[in-house]
């Protein structure tokens, strides 16, 4: 009698063929990875988590309303409240400049800093910290995959911004500018990883602080006007908060010669303090992560919901 | 035989009077008002709630008045920062009042996957949601009330209790409390459609009405389409009146030169009865409006099977 063959092993799929079965003389040799097989998992992984955020737009394109055209009109609001002033020109400019970067900061803060803390509710966190990847890959991917929307948006706010309301820019180094704009997204995404292992071990708290925050960060960081007329709060911030910094380099860079963009450091120096605030950032986040759920199994409080 | 009589002689019976029926509303709109206060607060200590409830309106007065000074070089209009206070403060009701309903919805289905079971038990959903939506904006009147303390104590906000217009205040709280949850219906109706990072969208639509009802700055500033289309808004009618209530005679967000209202009425500023009158007839076209929107929805979603369908991305 002729056995059957299943249909599997005579037509492998993709994902057979890159899971070769390999024999190994203990689990301990199974789990030694080589380095090229760890970083092409860990990218698949990033991709893997980004493309449902991708995907997610086309399937659901209410965001497209809700989350570009109705933020462009909050930052109308703050122009207003300048026209209202009768201020110069430029300060239009730093508020469709703030509007813009609200979009990233958003972008970090609620799809990577809380997410952890989302995916521990919703029960994923504990096959998060079970499969073979990084965390830090799982965090990239998700804010990667929200970035198509961040983009899409500070890029209108801007474009819609100077055509509206006539802002002019006066750009004379655009490759430092391109820096400064690539360095706080870099040290923006290193924020927000430390803040999703500190969620890790944060219930209701790590949620509603976010959520008070979000307004106090945007003050301090000067979201709207020069962070320097915050006297020695400005300072503080430039030194903590990425947005703070790269705003204020930014607004220097995007408005030059302009008396009201004088910042609280120049912009070379404002993007070593970008580079500083990267690699410390990342590297603490990368710390911090390993510690965490460390201390999140030793605690029991990965598969904690609703806590 | 037992059990069957003692539901039979229960007051789970289907039939119900309209008084019983509307006991039961109020008891299942006082036990989500008592569950969303313990999901709101109960999450950290009491000095912790405090810092975070006035956090985030004090924060928002301080982004405008930073402004206002940056550019009036540190001597802003003391009428024009009065302005901004009273109606920043009072705008934290709006963004409490719109998010909490939608925000208990997307909680519900999303995060405690109860809304289902809530759709089924024998109460309205939507009683249910307006007292989980009460507990939020029960918070933001605690911001509201303290921004407003310290802009009175700290920031020359010309405050004096012997000149409230009470007529007016009170009145103006009523219809605009009820416009601010007929506002939250509507975003719970949308919420109920969409996806589970519909989280943003109170705070989105909230932010663009910012934009048109005069909330910091007077909408004579604004092009007259967008000038009319801000007088549509009860927000505008209730921010105008509470303003006019506290603090008589200060600037008016409707009026001004070469405001339209100017122009429609030949008056200046509105006076008490014609910012009644508008938030009157702007708050009953709302509320039935986001009713009739709410209807729609639920059934949508009941047909769709929506109410039970998480969106996580």
């Amino acid at each position: 009698m002729k056995e059957a063959t299943p249909s599997a092993a005579r037509t492998p799929s993709r994902a057979a063929g890159r899971y070769v079965y390999r024999q190994t003389a203990s689990p301990q040799e199974a789990a030694q990875w080589s380095r090229r097989r760890i970083i092409v998992t860990n990218l698949r992984t990033m991709i893997g988590r980004a493309y449902p955020r991708v995907i997610g737009l086309k399937r659901e394109p209410s965001w497209m309303f809700f989350e570009i055209l109705l933020p462009f009109l909050t930052t109308s609001a703050f122009v207003f409240v300048y026209r209202a002033l009768q201020a110069p020109q430029e300060f239009i400019g730093f508020v469709v400049l703030g509007g813009a970067m609200t979009a990233f900061w958003g972008n970090v803060i609620w799809t990577m800093g809380v997410q952890l803390y989302w995916e521990k509710d919703q029960g994923n966190l504990d096959l998060y910290f079970t499969t073979p990847i990084s965390m830090m890959s799982v965090l990239f991917g998700m804010a990667s995959g929200s970035l198509v929307s961040s983009c899409l948006r500070a890029a209108i706010v801007l474009l819609v911004g100077a055509l509206v309301y006539g802002v002019s820019f006066a750009i004379n180094d655009w490759l430092l500018l391109g820096g400064v704009f690539a360095l706080t997204l870099t040290a923006l995404y290193g924020f927000g990883m430390i803040l999703a292992s500190l969620f890790v071990l944060w219930g209701r708290e790590a949620y509603h602080l976010t959520q008070a925050l979000q307004e106090p960060a945007y003050f301090v960081s000067g979201l709207n006007f020069p962070v320097a007329k915050l006297g020695a709060l400005g300072a503080v911030a430039i030194s903590v908060i990425p947005l703070a910094v790269g705003l204020d380099a930014m607004r220097q860079l995007a408005f030059t010669g302009s008396a009201a963009t004088a910042g609280v450091l120049s912009p070379g120096a404002e993007a070593l303090v970008l580079v500083a605030m990267t690699v410390i950032f990342i590297g603490v986040a990368r710390v911090a992560l390993r510690k965490m759920e460390w201390l999140a199994r030793h605690e029991g409080r990965l598969t904690l919901r609703g806590g | 035989m037992g059990t069957m009589a003692g539901v039979v002689g229960s007051r789970a019976r289907p039939l119900r009077t309209r008084a019983e029926s509307l006991r039961d509303a109020w008891r299942s709109f006082g036990t989500a008002a008592k569950i969303g206060w313990q999901t709101e607060s109960n999450w950290t200590d009491p000095l912790l709630f405090f810092i975070y409830s006035v956090a985030k309106p004090l924060a928002a007065v301080a982004i405008l008045l930073v402004m206002l000074a940056v550019v009036s070089g540190g001597n802003p209009d003391p009428g024009f920062r009065a302005f901004v206070v009273v109606g920043s403060a009072m705008w934290g009701l709006v963004l409490g009042g719109m998010a909490g309903l939608a925000w208990s919805l997307l909680d519900d289905r999303e995060r405690y996957r109860m809304l289902k079971y809530l759709y089924l038990s024998p109460n309205a959903l939507l009683v249910l949601l307006l007292g989980r939506g009460a507990a939020r904006l029960a918070i933001a009147v605690m911001g509201a009330l303290i921004t407003l303390g310290v802009g009175v104590a700290f920031l020359g906000v010309g405050f004096d209790l012997g000149r409230v217009d009470w007529l007016l205040l009170v009145p103006s709280l009523a219809l605009g409390f009820v416009s601010i949850v007929a506002l939250g219906i509507v975003l719970a109706a949308i919420c109920m459609q969409t996806r589970q990072e519909s989280w943003s969208y109170p705070d989105a639509v909230a932010g663009a009405m910012f934009l048109v009802v005069g909330a910091v700055f007077p909408l004579a500033v604004l092009p007259q389409a967008v000038q009319v289309a801000g007088l549509m808004v009860p927000l505008t009618w209730w921010l105008e009146g509470v303003r006019q209530a506290l603090v008589p005679g200060s600037l008016s967000s409707i009026g001004g030169t070469g405001s339209v209202w100017a122009q429609l009425t030949g008056t200046i500023v509105p006076g008490s009865g014609a910012i009644l009158l508008g938030l009157l007839v702007t708050t009953v076209v709302t509320t039935l409006g986001a009713l009739a929107a709410y209807r729609w929805s639920e059934h949508r979603a009941k047909e769709r099977g929506l109410l039970d369908q998480t969106t996580g991305s």
